[in-house]
């Protein structure tokens, strides 16, 4: 079997997890873990045209992204069982197409396994973005089986300091246990009627 | 000490300079984010009291962390202490130069040498590096390294980010002459 490493062209793997004590200078009812592991690889498509089938090499590198990524991701929350909600990333260096990180990130290839390695049920939320090493992205997170769970709307940020060089991409998988610190904007079942009728003052 | 946060980051590296390592190279930081115990008071002649009642739990918190993340033996460690904009370095420094946080790490690691820090102001989400060095000999060239973070919503202005940074090994393809070689 072919190494790994050298088969998706890994350079480096960045786990970035963190835990909210206070906020507002009070305790959270329930702490959340979040993190994010972002995988830094060669781009496999660097000076190949818009016209280059991308198929291929997205169905070779995206399972093994996928399987790298949330093994990591569940040994640093705990478990599949104690992840909650769930997001993915792309950041595709200057030499890249955006088409490129959609390749990695927005096929069966890697969303499908993404979300039955972290047992969840829901489309994942995302970002991507073209940048230069060390921009920090905004990765969006939500329920990963009640995606409308209003609670866990949250986001993470990742970065990687040297990352992604112009012929690289990062590709990234996140995932929380929680909700907010101290959610209470309700939910949909909560929320009264709002529309234009119903408001006093409509916006114009 | 009223902690708000606590941020791990690990880095592992693969391949440095087109190739692949014999075994991947770890780095490991573990910072909480705290409240800076001098914020608001004006110009604190006397750090002591502060640095007595924060500085060892901050060390018992930090040590075993950053090992467990490392998940590894440590050869090469530092410290950071990052103040946020209304605060002195003084602070920062008050919390991380001093034994009683220090010793913490060195015991956990069976280290002996001297910490290598970095101390700095900035605003919330500003970029540091920590530098490291080995733990037993801080003339091990190849153990001279540093790590950069950045945590996106920290330190506040009456804040203080306290971190430490262990690296299982030394560079990844680390190949200087040692010191030795030049004397």
């Amino acid at each position: 079997m072919e190494h790994t490493d050298e088969s998706i062209g890994l350079r480096k793997l960045v786990l970035y997890r963190d835990v909210v004590l206070t906020e507002a200078g009070e305790a959270p009812a329930r702490p959340a873990w979040r993190a994010s592991v972002a995988a830094v690889i060669r781009n496999p498509w660097v000076a190949s045209g818009p016209s280059t089938d991308l198929s291929l090499e997205q169905a070779r590198i995206a399972p093994v992204l996928a399987k790298l990524l949330t093994d990591r991701l569940i040994a640093s929350l705990g478990g599949a069982d104690e992840i909650e909600s769930f997001g993915k990333a792309a950041i595709v260096g200057t030499a890249g197409e955006i088409e490129h990180a959609g390749a990695l990130i927005h096929t069966p290839y890697f969303g499908n396994l993404v979300r039955e390695f972290l047992q969840g049920e829901s489309i994942i939320c995302f970002a991507d973005t073209r940048a230069e090493a060390g921009e920090s992205l905004i990765i969006p997170l939500w329920h990963k089986t009640h995606a409308a769970t209003r609670s866990h709307y949250q986001t993470i940020s990742a970065r990687v300091s040297d990352g992604p060089r112009a012929d690289e991409l990062v590709v990234i998988a996140a995932a929380s246990t929680g909700p907010r610190p101290h959610p209470r904007i309700g939910d949909r079942m909560t929320d009264p009627v709002v529309t234009t009728e119903t408001l006093e003052v409509v916006p114009s | 000490m009223s902690v708000r946060r606590i941020v791990t980051v690990v880095e592992e590296i693969h391949a440095e300079g087109g190739r692949e390592l014999d075994r991947p190279a770890r780095i490991a930081v573990v910072a909480a984010v705290i409240e800076n115990p001098w914020a608001g008071q004006g110009f604190v002649e006397d750090l002591n009291p502060g640095i007595d009642a924060h500085a060892s739990d901050l060390g018992a918190l930090l040590a075993p962390a950053v090992l467990d993340a490392l998940e590894a033996p440590a050869e090469a460690y530092g410290k950071a202490a990052i103040v946020g904009l209304d605060g002195e370095i003084e602070h920062g420094s008050a919390l991380i130069h001093t034994l009683k946080f220090g010793d913490h790490f060195r015991k956990a690691a069976n280290a002996a040498t001297l910490l290598p820090a970095v101390e700095k102001r900035g605003p919330t989400g500003v970029v540091f590096d920590i530098p490291l060095k080995h733990i037993t000999d801080a003339t091990i060239r190849s153990h001279h390294q540093s790590f950069e973070v950045r945590i996106s919503d920290a330190p506040h202005p009456n804040e203080i980010v306290v971190a430490l940074a262990a690296a299982a090994q030394g560079r990844p393809q680390q190949r200087l002459a040692p010191l030795s070689t030049e004397q």
